[in-house]
């Protein structure tokens, strides 16, 4: 049962994953997200997009748990859920690949892979990791992905950054994820490798997994996406699918919109 | 998926702010830990059907790294070459150094320092230190003694006692850990509080009950022999005729496993079908094996100078012909040029590198017939009268110029009125350092000690200059390689017989004779091949898997040999290293199993991947389900209780213990793990390097003294090899990280 997600990549699409319905949080008076609704489902990519200080970091941590909203609903294949905890999200299938991805740079890709849920065989009372299946296990799903990594004992830390996210994308989809939460993973990337990791976004779409991807920079996020939130201030700007709107769109309600142009036009009238 | 209980959470990445997986983590004991459980949600199988292995780049940036570049970057090597030339600077300085006798009281007085050094690179992998490590050792010697001898007014079994001190090692241990961890204070001071108290009760103790800072007569109490024969039994060696026989037997099994297993790593193997073609090769190979055993049989039985040189160039044929023939039969032959390449003239880089190498050599050569070998007059007295001044005035203005060439464009770019007068002094005084420096050395060393550096870092030197341009010309033209490879090998066998004709010691004559000649065939060999089979450019994983079990299978060959040299004696072996000395101790068990199980739990155990991830990262190690606090606080107890084991295997061993032992030792296992390759800010290392780290310390020690040099020299020693660890680590890191 836990290879749903995965077997039948034919039906995504149809399955909504997880659902936040009309979910606000608030810090004492501050109104950090305020009546967001929006839906991840198999096999599709919902981009969250926002400038600085619109509730993108709020929204990761109520969905990966760290944070319980103040009202609304948090949905999971349709059941309302309260998450207790990160590791509660984890257990249900939602992983969140940090920006700081959670790597020891001086470890090789497939210790770091296993980290933390090493592989292990036994005889009699002894006990040890299962280095040859983590090796190959390791390669294999980092080829899944769409990366040759032709010597899998390397350090992490020689690998570019779109590898290294791409270890931590793999590694999350090998443990089970269904829901996949990208926290602004093209944001320290130079062009090429974002076009890399927006790569791999798909990769893991088409494996399945629900994506939910956290940017600001629109043109990353039309390509890839399916789905596209909104944020400005801790409001949802709209909640669009792909058919209902352009990438020029998308831009100026992302960089303030009417705010924008309002600001234009005091400067052309300040000349 | 939601019902995957059983299987265990699926550990994909979390925020580690929260507490939920820290609280889980303070059960203790290996099994309980169930949460942590792999089990692989999509099973491989069914991927298989599903999944679209589209590769979208194979990075052929990315070259592939030969058998010898993948140990080259491994943490330790650096290390184990650094033993393996202290060791030979000692054992051509000291004719008591290196004879299986002096090796085991060496291995014996290393060896606490060596359990030490394994525990204290662990935690230092994790990310923290021990300086209460050092005083661990000491208080719960102390501890036990005083135990032995007062509790309970006259004293209680020894059993009682050595539990009650690995409880409050354990205990200390635990605080430690617990400490830096809740408050997050850097271990280096809460560590400092724990060796400043700990010190302080166990000299109060001591004074109170004992009147003196040393616990001494607890031999004769009850328990102790149990102790003693667990801690530091003696074993004498037994008498077997056949070791030299045996130990050669070994060292060539050693040879030809290694050899098959880097010729297995390194070139391309025949397909099956092509078989065939490699009868007429794998006839000469036999052949060379048959002539190679012949050769060594008969070797063994004759005497004579004539017979040796004659079975001696026929065994060297007869492996040449071995080695190459078979791998011939094996692997692809390397595709012939058209036109014949130029070759070493036309590189003009490779060439200088050859000449300096060929040059260094020379020197090593002509080194015996310029200085006198018993001359013990420093060099300087030895010198001509009008020599002494004028090398002084060379050595200053030297330095004078060195100093205005730093500093002549910084002075035209900016001219101050103050920029002449510091220029002049800073000249001034580099030219005099220099002179200073440069008479000070010439008047301690003797002609005799700059003849041994001379010939010994000369040869050194011009060897690895020749072997690294043959490496670099590996990359340019094959023929320059064949030649600077000749080059190496006529060297290396001009350097045997220089040595076989200058020495009258049997171990240079002898010994070191062979083992130079054995190396020049291998080269030789080896040579060959590189010319003759076209390399592997990339992984082939059963290839890889069997050159690395004929390389293990070299390793314990190598590891057999040497213990077979040193548990047995033959029937001379008594004039080996004075009478009857070969004993060995308890005490080299212990450390040998602790470097054992240290590596198998870093590198082959959960336990091992964690304490690198806590070292590495460790809010990335808890944010994927990592239990940090735990490993760290699992490495501290560790650490102690192996401190106390330490303690109580010194008491047992000397019968007296005293309330100074182990202070400040906590340096010393700190640099025998730096020594070793572990990085000191953590996430990199490796015990073994720990372990080879404590053997050099312990060998610069004990070769001064077998020199017969100024004993105080030591840390000087001591200094100068931790500062070329620390560099050589820093390289070797570097290397790792870039190089792939």
């Amino acid at each position: 049962m836990s290879n749903d997600g995965n077997a039948q990549p034919a039906g995504a699409g149809q399955h909504k994953l997880l659902e936040l319905q009309y979910i606000s949080k608030f810090f004492g008076n501050v109104t950090a997200l305020e009546d967001i609704t929006t839906s991840v489902e198999a096999g599709k990519v919902t981009c969250v997009l926002g400038d600085n200080g619109a509730g993108k970091s709020t929204f990761i941590k109520i969905l990966s748990g760290v944070h319980k909203p103040s009202t609304g609903q948090y949905l999971i294949d349709g059941e309302p859920v309260e998450l207790a905890s990160p590791r509660d999200a984890r257990d249900r299938g939602i992983a969140t690949v940090f920006q700081d991805l959670a790597m020891a740079p001086l470890l090789s890709v497939w210790r770091n892979f296993f980290m933390g849920s090493e592989p292990r065989k036994k005889f009699g009372p002894i006990s040890w990791m299962d280095s040859e299946f983590a090796k190959k296990t390791a390669k294999e799903e980092m080829k899944k992905m769409g990366i040759d990594v032709r010597d899998i004992d390397q350090p992490v830390g020689t690998m570019s950054g779109g590898e290294r996210q791409s270890v931590a994308i793999a590694r999350a989809v090998y443990f089970g994820a269904r829901v996949l939460i990208l926290d602004e993973p093209t944001a320290a990337l130079g062009v090429r490798q974002s076009g890399v990791v927006l790569k791999y976004i798909r990769a893991a779409a088409e494996r399945g997994l629900g994506v939910i991807f956290i940017t600001h920079n629109p043109s990353h996020a039309y390509p890839v996406g399916d789905r596209f939130l909104l944020l400005n201030r801790g409001k949802s700007l709209g909640d669009f699918a792909k058919s209902e709107i352009e990438i020029t769109e998308l831009t100026r309600l992302m960089s303030g919109g009417a705010e924008l142009e309002a600001l234009q036009h005091e400067l052309s009238r300040g000349r | 998926m939601l019902g995957r209980d059983s299987l265990g959470p699926g550990p994909a990445t979390f925020n580690g702010k929260t507490k939920c997986s820290v609280k889980r983590t303070w059960g203790w004991g290996l099994m309980s830990e169930t949460v942590l459980e792999t089990k692989p949600v999509n099973a491989p199988s069914e991927d298989g059907k599903d999944a679209k292995p589209v590769v979208i780049h194979a990075d052929e940036r990315i070259a592939f790294r030969g058998p010898i570049q993948r140990v080259l970057v491994s943490p330790e090597i650096g290390a184990i070459i650094g033993a393996v030339l202290v060791w030979a600077f000692f054992w051509g300085n000291g004719a008591k150094f290196g004879t299986p006798g002096t090796t085991l009281i060496m291995l014996d007085s290393a060896a606490p320092l060596g359990i030490m050094a394994v525990v204290v690179a662990l935690l230092m992998i994790g990310g923290e230190f021990d300086l209460s490590a050092g005083m661990m050792t000491g208080a719960t010697g102390i501890m036990v003694g005083l135990m032995v001898k007062y509790f309970h007014g006259s004293g209680g079994p020894m059993w009682l006692a050595v539990g009650a001190a690995f409880i409050l090692a354990g205990a200390i241990g635990f605080f430690n850990g617990t400490l830096v961890n809740r408050t997050g204070l850097p271990s280096f001071i809460v560590t400092l509080a724990t060796f400043f108290i700990l010190k302080g009760v166990v000299l109060v103790l001591a004074k109170r009950l004992e009147h003196k800072v040393q616990v001494s007569d607890v031999k004769d109490k009850s328990g102790f022999k149990g102790f003693a024969s667990f801690f530091a039994r003696e074993f004498k060696p037994e008498r077997f005729t056949g070791r030299d026989v045996a130990f050669t037997l070994l060292g060539m099994g050693a040879v030809a496993l290694g050899a098959a297993g880097l010729c297995e790593q390194s070139f391309i193997r025949r397909a099956a079908g092509s078989a065939r073609a490699g009868a007429s090769r794998v006839i000469i190979g036999i052949a060379g094996v048959v002539v190679a055993v012949l050769a060594f049989v008969m070797l063994q039985r004759t005497d004579s100078v004539g017979a040796n040189v004659l079975w001696g160039v026929v065994g060297a044929i007869g492996v040449i012909l071995a080695i190459v023939g078979l791998a011939m039969a094996r692997y692809v032959a390397s595709e012939r040029p058209a036109a014949s390449r130029p070759g070493l003239v036309a590189h003009r880089d490779l060439r200088a590198f050859t000449a300096a190498g060929v040059g260094a050599v020379a020197i090593a050569c002509l080194a015996p017939l310029v200085l006198d070998r018993d001359e013990r007059l420093p060099i300087l007295t030895w010198f001509p009268t009008w020599l002494r001044p004028t090398i002084a005035a060379v050595a200053a203005l030297t330095g004078v110029a060195i100093a205005f060439r730093q500093l002549w464009p910084r002075l035209r770019e900016r001219f101050a009125w103050y920029r002449p007068i510091q220029a002049v002094a800073f000249v001034a005084i580099a030219g005099l350092l220099l002179m200073v420096a440069l008479l000070s050395v010439l008047q301690l060393m003797t002609v005799q000690a700059l003849r041994a550096v001379v010939m010994m870092t000369m040869s050194g030197v011009g060897l690895g200059l020749l072997m690294v341009a043959r490496g670099r010309a590996a990359k340019v033209d094959r023929r320059a390689q064949s030649e600077i490879g000749a080059l190496a090998v006529i060297s290396i066998v001009v350097l045997a017989f220089v040595i076989r004709g200058d020495s009258d010691v049997s171990r240079f004559r002898s010994g070191l004779f062979t083992a130079m000649l054995t190396i020049a065939t291998l080269l030789f060999a080896n040579t060959v091949l590189e010319a003759m089979l076209r390399k592997r450019r990339e992984a082939d994983v059963k290839a890889d898997r069997l050159g690395r079990r004929l390389l293990v299978a070299a390793f314990v060959c190598t590891g057999a040999a040497i213990l077979v040299r040193v548990v047995f004696t033959n029937i001379d072996g008594q004039s080996e290293g004075g009478a009857g000395s070969n004993i060995a101790r308890m005490s080299i068990v212990w450390w040998l199993l602790a470097t054992v199980i240290g590596a198998f739990v870093l590198t082959k155990t959960k336990w091992g991947n964690w304490i690198f991830a806590v070292g590495g990262n460790k809010e990335a190690a808890r944010a994927i389900g990592v239990p940090a606090n735990r490993v760290k606080v699992a490495l501290f107890v560790t650490v102690s209780l192996v401190g106390c084991f330490v303690g109580v295997m010194v008491l047992a061993r000397f019968g007296s213990v005293q309330a100074s032992q182990g202070d400040g030792l906590e340096f010393f296992y700190i640099i025998a793990a730096v020594v070793g390759g572990n990085l000191l800010t953590g996430g990199y290392g490796s015990v073994v390097g720990a372990s080879v780290g404590a053997l050099i310390l312990t060998m610069s020690d004990s070769g001064i003294a077998a020199a017969g040099w100024n004993q105080d020299g030591k840390f000087a020693v001591k200094g100068v090899v931790l500062i070329v660890a620390v560099l050589v680590n820093n390289v070797v890191r570097k290397k790792a990280q870039e190089a792939r």
